[in-house]
C-alpha cells in the first residue's frame, strides 16, 4: 500500500481528494467528520478549510507504476487494484527470501530507496482483505505481518467492511445493535445474517472470517483474448492508445457475445527490446467500456512515459479474467458476490434434500469407474482419498470414462454365443451387441476373498456398456451415455 | 476398427450456407439461455452436457443436477471441467426437483440439469424464465418427453451415434461421432445437421466443414 502524495500539496495543506465522492483527505479534514467515500458537496460542507483536489486516476497510475515495477523485480504475479494499492502472493517469494520478515523487510527496503515518493506501508497477512488492512494500520518502515489473521481481523472496526462491499445499511444496522467489531459479527449465526441481509451478510461473514479469496492473477481465458502485433513498433502515445482503444472494442464485442464481464484485465505488451510487459488490473465493479478502456490506457501511457517498451510496442494483448455474469454485482476486489450466491443455493439445496445430496468430488486412484471417485459433503471438509491417484494401476478401466455409473454392480442379462456376447437385456427387450472389446481380466484380492473378473465393453444400437463378468454372471459398471 | 454396416448419414463437404464457427456456438452454452438435450439414453448426450460446463468451471463453480444418481464427475473432468469447481445435487424426487432446481438457478452461473419425467410444464417454463432473468447457462436433460415449447433456445438432438476402436474382442472403445440436430431460436429457426466427435479426452470437438444430410437412427 501506498500513499499518493501530490508535488503541488505541502505537508501542511488540509487537503481533500475527490471524484465524485471523496477519495482521499488529510487527518484534520478526517477529523472533521469527513469519511472516505462521502458524497463531495456533503465533505465540502464539513470542511470548508479544506483544499478540494479532483483525483487524476491517470496521472496516479503513471506514478504508481514505478512502485509495481520495483515490487515486480522482488515478487512476480503483481496485482494492482487502483493506484496505491497492490497485492502480491507472497507463498513461493517467502521460500526464497527465507521468511515473511525477511520479505517484507526487503520489499519495505526497495521501496524506501524510493525516496521522492511519499512513506509505503507493507502488510502481510492472509487474503487480501486481511492484508489490505494489515498494511493500513502498518508504519512507514515498519511492516506489519499478521500471523495470527483470524485474531487480527476480530480486531478491526465494522468500518473496514464499507470499503470492501458497500453494505451501509447493513453496516447501520450491526452499529444499532451494539456491534463494532469484525469479532462481533463472526459471532453471530451465518444463516441469520443470510437471511437478514442476503448476500452482503454472508460476504461479510465470510471476509470477517478470514475466508477470503486466493490471489490467481494467472486463470485467464485465453479464447478471449485480444492481441494485435505490429510490423512496425508503435512509439508514439497516441499510436499506443488507438491500438489499445481498438482492442478493447474487440474484447468488449467478444464479451458481450458471451454476455459476462470482467472484474480483472491483463495488460501485456511487448517492447522491441527487453522483457514483456504484463500488469493485471482487479476492480470490485464489473469492468464497463469506459472502466476498461480507463485501464488499459492507463497503463500503456505508464509505460511508454517511463521507458517501459524500448523501442516501441511491437505487440500488444488484452485478457479478461474473473468473468461474471453481465450486470451482476459483484464484491471485494474479485468475484466473492458471485461465490456468495452460488453458496447460498447450495445450502438452500442441501436444507431442501439433506447433506447427502449436495456433493463434491476428487480423482482417486482405482481401475473401475466407481473407485476413481472421491465423494465428500458439500461445504465440509474434503475426504481424503482413499488411493493414491498417481499410482500405476495397471489394469484399470480405459478412458472414455463412462458418464453414468452405478455405485454397486447392478446384475444384467447377457446371453452368449461359444463365449462371445450376443445379446444384451436393456429392460425388457434384448438388444443384438453389434460389436465388443475384451475380456480384460480384473483380478480381485484373492487373500481377502475376492474372486477374479472380466470387463466387457459392449456396443449395442442403444448405446456402449461397461460390463463384468464374475463367476458366470454379469453385472453393468457403466453406460457410456 | 471400423464397424461394418453403420451410417452416419451423407456426409455433404460442401452444403452451402452453413458456417463450421455456427455450429460450433450451438454446442457452447451461453448465459441466460437454456439448451436443451434430447436423444436416448447412450447417445452421449451426458458427456455432451456436462462438457458444456467446461469453459465455465474455470472461473466459477458450476453444479450439475443429478435426478437418477448415476452422473460420474470422471467424464466431466476428461471434458476439461475443473474438479474444485463441480457441485453434484443429487435429486430424483419430482416433488423436490422444481424446488431444489429454482434454488440453484437463484445463485449459479452454469448447471446440467437431469429434468425427471412428470414435471409439470409450468415448472418447467418458470425455470426457463428464472434462467433468463439470472442470466444463468443451462443445459437440460428431459429423462421423458421435451421441454414445453419457447424454454429452450437452442435443442440439440443426437440422431445417431458410432463408436470406434472396439472390434469384436479386439481394441477399446477410443472414440465417438454424434449426428447432431440442432433446431429453435438459437439455429436461426432453422434446423441443422452436424457431426461432433468426442476422443474421450477433453471437450467435444465439431468435425469441421462436415454438415451431414440424412443421419441414420442409431449406430454403433
Amino acid at each position: 500500500m501506498w500513499s499518493l502524495g501530490r508535488p503541488d500539496v505541502s505537508s501542511a495543506d488540509s487537503v481533500l481528494v475527490v471524484d465524485e465522492r471523496v477519495t482521499g483527505a488529510t487527518d484534520d479534514v478526517l477529523e472533521a467528520g469527513v469519511r472516505l467515500g462521502m458524497p463531495r458537496r456533503e465533505a465540502e460542507v464539513l470542511a470548508p478549510f479544506a483544499r478540494v483536489l479532483i483525483r487524476d486516476l491517470g496521472e496516479e497510475t503513471r506514478r504508481f507504476e514505478k512502485v509495481v515495477l520495483t515490487v515486480e523485480d522482488l515478487v512476480p504475479r503483481v496485482e494492482v487494484v487502483s493506484p496505491g494499492l497492490l497485492f502480491v502472493p507472497v507463498a513461493g517469494a517467502v521460500r526464497y527470501y527465507g521468511g515473511e520478515e525477511k520479505l517484507a523487510t526487503t520489499i519495505d527496503g526497495v521501496l524506501t530507496k524510493l525516496d521522492s515518493e511519499p512513506p509505503q506501508f507493507v502488510g502481510i497477512a492472509d487474503g487480501p482483505f486481511a492484508a489490505r488492512w494489515a498494511a493500513a494500520v502498518a508504519k512507514p518502515g515498519h511492516p506489519n505481518i499478521v500471523d495470527d489473521t483470524l485474531g487480527f481481523l476480530s480486531r478491526l472496526d465494522l468500518e473496514t467492511l464499507r470499503e470492501s462491499m458497500g453494505g451501509t445499511e447493513m453496516i447501520d444496522t450491526f452499529r444499532w445493535l451494539g456491534i463494532s467489531t469484525l469479532g462481533e459479527v463472526t459471532n453471530l449465526p451465518r444463516e441469520t445474517l443470510a437471511s437478514r441481509f442476503g448476500n452482503q451478510g454472508i460476504l461479510a461473514h465470510r471476509l470477517a472470517s478470514g475466508e477470503d479469496r486466493a490471489l490467481d492473477p494467472r486463470d485467464i481465458p485465453q479464447e478471449l483474448s485480444v492481441s494485435m502485433e505490429f510490423e512496425d513498433p508503435l512509439e508514439a502515445m497516441d499510436a499506443v492508445l488507438f491500438a489499445g482503444r481498438n482492442i478493447v472494442e474487440r474484447l468488449l464485442a467478444r464479451l458481450r457475445s458471451s454476455g459476462v464481464a470482467p472484474h480483472a484485465v491483463e495488460i501485456a505488451a511487448t517492447p522491441l527490446t527487453g522483457k514483456p510487459r504484463v500488469r493485471v488490473w482487479r476492480s470490485a465493479e464489473p469492468l464497463t467500456e469506459r472502466a476498461l478502456y480507463d485501464r488499459v490506457r492507463w497503463q500503456l501511457s505508464a509505460w511508454v512515459e517511463t521507458a517501459g517498451v524500448v523501442g516501441g510496442v511491437t505487440a500488444l494483448r488484452v485478457s479478461p479474467h474473473d468473468l461474471s455474469g453481465e450486470g451482476r454485482q459483484m464484491g471485494l476486489l474479485s468475484d466473492e458476490s458471485s461465490a456468495v450466491e452460488t453458496e447460498r443455493a447450495l445450502v438452500r439445496a442441501q436444507a431442501l434434500l439433506g447433506p447427502d445430496a449436495v456433493l463434491q468430488s476428487a480423482p482417486q486412484g482405482g481401475r473401475m469407474p466407481a473407485e476413481k471417485v472421491s465423494w465428500s459433503r458439500w461445504g465440509e471438509e474434503p475426504v481424503s482419498p482413499e488411493r493414491d491417484e498417481e499410482a500405476p494401476w495397471p489394469g484399470a478401466t480405459p478412458s472414455p470414462a463412462p458418464a453414468l455409473v452405478h455405485s454397486k454392480l447392478r446384475p444384467i442379462e447377457i446371453e452368449w454365443d461359444e463365449g462371445l456376447p450376443s445379446r444384451i437385456r436393456l429392460g425388457t427387450r434384448w438388444e443384438p451387441v453389434l460389436t465388443w472389446s475384451g475380456p480384460w481380466r480384473l483380478s480381485g484380492r484373492w487373500w481377502s476373498g475376492e474372486k477374479d473378473a472380466d470387463r466387457f465393453q459392449i456396443v449395442t444400437s442403444a448405446g456402449a456398456f461397461l460390463c463384468v463378468v464374475a463367476q458366470g454372471k454379469a453385472f453393468l459398471a457403466g453406460v457410456y451415455d | 476398427m471400423g464397424i461394418e454396416g453403420l451410417t452416419t448419414g451423407q456426409i455433404d463437404l460442401a452444403s452451402p450456407g452453413v458456417e463450421w464457427g455456427d455450429q460450433r456456438d450451438l454446442l457452447q452454452l451461453r448465459s441466460g439461455q437454456v439448451t436443451e438435450l434430447v436423444g436416448d439414453p447412450g447417445s452421449g448426450l451426458t458427456r455432451m452436457g456436462l462438457g458444456q460446463l467446461a469453459p465455465f468451471s474455470r472461473s466459477h463453480t458450476v453444479v450439475v443436477v443429478d435426478s437418477r444418481g448415476l452422473i460420474s464427475p470422471e467424464a466431466a473432468w476428461e471434458t476439461g471441467v475443473v474438479s474444485e469447481r463441480m457441485v453434484v445435487v443429487r435429486c430424483g424426487s419430482p416433488h423436490l426437483w422444481p424446488k431444489v432446481a429454482s434454488a440453484l438457478l437463484e445463485g449459479v452461473q452454469a448447471m446440467y440439469i437431469e429434468v425427471p419425467a412428470g414435471i409439470k410444464e409450468r415448472e418447467l417454463r418458470r425455470l426457463g424464465a428464472i434462467a433468463r432473468a439470472r442470466r444463468v447457462a443451462v443445459a437440460m436433460r428431459p429423462m421423458g418427453g421435451r421441454l414445453p415449447a419457447g424454454v429452450a433456445f437452442v435443442r440439440l438432438r443426437v440422431l445417431g451415434v458410432t463408436w470406434e476402436g472396439a472390434d469384436r474382442g479386439h481394441g477399446k472403445l477410443t472414440r465417438r461421432r454424434l449426428v447432431v440436430e440442432a433446431s429453435g431460436k438459437g439455429a436461426s429457426g432453422a434446423t441443422r445437421r452436424f457431426e461432433v466427435e468426442d476422443e474421450g479426452k477433453g471437450p467435444l470437438r465439431l468435425v469441421p466443414d462436415v454438415v451431414t444430410g440424412q443421419a441414420g437412427r442409431l449406430v454403433s
